[in-house]
């Protein structure tokens, strides 16, 4: 019965329609691949070649041809800059993109603690605090670093600690806040100082150095 | 009865020239964007000359490049052989 209705369809539909639709399905799968090798999703060539089935007929088709063989494939990855000469072992039109490295192994993040020191003062403090507050006079209460002098607010600044980096924030103290000379205002907010040589806290020169 | 024979002949010539000119044309404008699909795949451009060939031509072309392992590198795996990118 089935083979009855096979029949009476391939009949009706005529020899070449059977032929088409075989070839319409053999096409559109070699389609599919070949999107999936560009790095475009297979159903983008298998919808190609099923357009052809539509009213349009193959105009379409062959304007998505054109624009798959110009367009730039996923598969080439991002946009190479041009004007370094020939590709070798390569085709005129396609320009490869440059070898990329593999990003270098994460260093080990410094776990050492810093130290301040100078105008008789040394300070030492680690990151098993986030945050440490520089004032002039302290209450003992952990995480103060205190300078004292009288050139110095109370409190003066605040140092952040963060994955082995420093950090230092200014809080607005009257005698200033000084990085390597450059002045730090309140309003530059929390700046990176884990390179930074020398700090100024009002008249109190302080060197940085890990410890 | 030889004019009729011959103007016969002349119009069956003149068809299949023309038939011949519009699957050349036709076949071009097949031919240059697969040509450059070839090349970026890796394969040589003349394999879309296989568009010249009626009907099979295009088929043959398709397959070449959907099983085919691409010299230049594939965007998914669906090849375990995968080249090594310049």
């Amino acid at each position: 019965m089935m083979g009855f209705d096979l029949a009476a369809l391939l009949g009706a539909l005529g020899l070449g329609s059977a032929f088409a639709m075989v070839g319409v399905v053999l096409a559109g799968w070699m389609c599919w691949r070949i999107a999936e090798k560009a790095g475009l999703p297979g159903w983008t060539g298998l919808g190609a070649i099923l357009l052809t089935l539509t009213g349009i007929g193959s105009v379409v088709s062959l304007v998505l041809l054109w624009v798959f063989a110009f367009m730039r494939w996923p598969r080439d990855g991002a946009p190479a800059a041009v004007g370094f000469g020939p590709v070798p072992g390569g085709g005129a039109s396609v320009v490869s993109p440059p070898p990329v490295l593999p990003p270098p192994p994460q260093a080990l993040a410094d776990r050492r603690g810093w130290t301040l020191t100078g105008n008789g003062v040394t300070l030492t403090f680690d990151d098993s605090r986030a945050a440490y507050l520089l004032t002039g006079e302290g209450g003992g209460t952990p995480g103060e670093l205190v300078v004292a002098d009288p050139s110095v607010g109370r409190p003066h600044a605040r140092l952040l600690t963060a994955a082995g980096r420093l950090g230092l924030e200014d809080l607005g103290a009257a005698g200033g806040t000084f990085i390597d000379g450059a002045r730090l205002l309140p309003s530059h907010g929390p700046r990176d100082i884990t390179t930074v040589r020398a700090l100024k806290f009002g008249n109190v020169v302080l060197a940085l150095s890990r410890s | 009865m030889w004019t009729l024979i011959a103007w016969l002949v002349g119009l069956g010539t003149f068809f299949l020239m023309a038939l011949l000119v519009v699957h050349v044309l036709f076949a071009l404008v097949l031919i240059v964007p697969t040509w450059r699909i070839c090349e970026r795949a890796g394969y040589s451009g003349l394999l879309s000359l296989f568009h010249l060939l009626p009907v099979l031509g295009s088929f043959i072309v398709m397959a070449v490049l959907a099983f085919g392992d691409w010299p230049k590198g594939e965007g998914k795996a669906s090849s375990p052989h995968q080249p090594v990118r310049p």
